[in-house]
């Protein structure tokens, strides 16, 4: 039952992330930069919850996304997979419970995402190549989603380790023993 | 008996004394007085001055108080009043923005009264910032399918990708993925539009011709080429044009007619792929 009440809270986040991108980040931006929460939100699942529903969830949201607004269904259910994925592994190599490497982490996903993207469309639609466009852009989100992930950090901390709790049926000391 | 006479005629000698006395006092000028007057005025009257002060003060209180209830029922009908304005003032507000909106549906109705045009709001921008696909509240029980084309009040603004029942996503000239197929105004000549990354105002021109001669402010419109917009529409101007080694690599910087951050309400044209007689410019 708590199983589901939290997979009821991630598709409540990913709706609230949605009309947040779609409305308020619209017109709050760094110079005219949106972060993109679906990142933190897809990598808080794979690095608390575990890679299968970090795969399961960023397939379908993916979906959602592209069939919404995007132009090609497929590519960011793709990309956020790799992050359900990534998180996880990420979860074994480091600890959460340290601020920094959340921060390096949303940071790494949101760059890996992004990255994977622009590629596709590269390659899909031969969309003309500006590196530095391209690198302002990120840059500015990345830092977009570094501040929101140190505000939200105690929110991800605290929901994070009960769900990992619930999913993952281990506490904090095991893995170092 | 001696000492009875005595003490009689020292009584009548001073009561004559201060009769006297007292009829020069009185016949006296009291102006002469004013010192000794000044002097004791000086001793009572700050006292007085004191005691008057708090007497009228103490009567102001007593007004104010019988005023408090009155003041109160005053106050609260003018919040009331206050509120009333606000609310007709919101009213008003809501009215000439529907007024507003309702004058760019016809105006853009005038522009293009010779196509059959179905007007849209945008209900959803991009929530990426790679790409510029807006959401828009007609679909396909409107009659609108894919390659349709899309302006605004100013100029082109893209074409249909999708639709649904009641909503189509139109990509924007602004997005990186798209090309228009234009021509400059004055020369005729023609280049190869594509959106920038991250850019929603200015548009890249490439392949001009070696030869053609580039003019700032210069319009530039749809050439019918493509097979999805029209000949004719009014894209932008020309803003800054870029020299390289190579005169076959040179490009030009163009500026939309369209302010993509601030649109709200556009048109799909329904007719594909024909002339366009666009009176705006």
């Amino acid at each position: 039952m708590k199983k589901f009440l939290v997979i009821v809270g991630i598709v409540m986040a990913f709706f609230i992330i949605y009309f947040l991108q779609a409305n308020f980040f619209t017109w709050f931006t760094i110079s005219g930069v949106m972060p993109n929460l679906f990142v933190i939100l897809i990598l808080w699942i794979g690095l608390f919850i575990g890679k299968k529903m970090g795969f399961v969830f960023g397939i379908i949201f993916g979906i959602y996304l592209d069939l919404v607004v995007g132009k090609s269904i497929g590519i960011s259910s793709i990309m956020f997979a790799i992050i359900g994925i990534l998180g996880e592994y990420l979860d074994k190599s480091f600890s959460k419970d340290s601020r920094i490497t959340i921060m390096l982490t949303v940071m790494a996903s949101t760059a890996i995402y992004e990255i994977g993207i622009y590629l596709f469309r590269i390659i899909k639609w031969g969309i003309p190549v500006e590196i530095m466009p391209f690198i302002s852009t990120l840059l500015l989100e990345i830092l977009f989603n570094v501040v929101l992930g140190i505000i939200l950090y105690p929110l991800i901390q605290k929901t994070g380790y009960e769900a990992e709790n619930l999913f993952k049926k281990k506490t904090v000391l095991t893995r170092y023993f | 008996m001696y000492r009875n006479k005595r003490t009689g005629t020292i009584g009548i000698i001073i009561t004559i004394f201060l009769l006297i006395l007292v009829v020069i006092l009185s016949n006296m000028n009291t102006q002469k007085m004013s010192g000794v007057e000044n002097a004791l005025a000086t001793l009572v009257m700050p006292i007085q001055n004191g005691l008057t002060y708090l007497k009228n003060k103490m009567e102001g209180n007593d007004t104010f108080f019988t005023n408090i209830s009155r003041l109160q029922e005053e106050n609260e009908e003018l919040k009331q009043k206050n509120s009333d304005l606000e609310q007709s003032l919101r009213e008003l507000e809501m009215i000439k923005s529907e007024n507003e909106i309702l004058k760019e549906y016809v105006n853009l109705k005038d522009k293009y009264k010779n196509y059959e045009t179905v007007p849209a709001y945008i209900i959803h921008k991009d929530i990426s910032n790679y790409s510029n696909v807006i959401v828009i509240n007609v679909g396909s029980s409107d009659g609108i399918e894919a390659n349709m084309t899309v302006i605004a009040d100013k100029g082109l603004v893209g074409y249909v990708l999708s639709t649904t029942e009641t909503t189509a996503k139109v990509q924007t000239i602004v997005d990186t993925a798209t090309s228009v197929s234009a021509v400059l105004n004055t020369s005729r000549e023609a280049i190869i539009l594509n959106g920038m990354q991250g850019n929603y105002t200015t548009l890249k021109a490439t392949f001009l011709p070696t030869d053609a001669s580039i003019l700032q402010n210069d319009n530039v419109e749809t050439s019918g080429l493509g097979g999805i917009y029209p000949k004719g529409i009014h894209i932008g101007t020309v803003k800054e044009m870029v020299e390289t080694k190579n005169t076959t690599d040179r490009y030009a910087y163009i500026e939309t007619a369209v302010d993509f951050k601030k649109l709200e309400t556009v048109l799909v044209i329904k007719d594909k792929g024909t002339e366009i007689s666009y009176n705006g410019f």
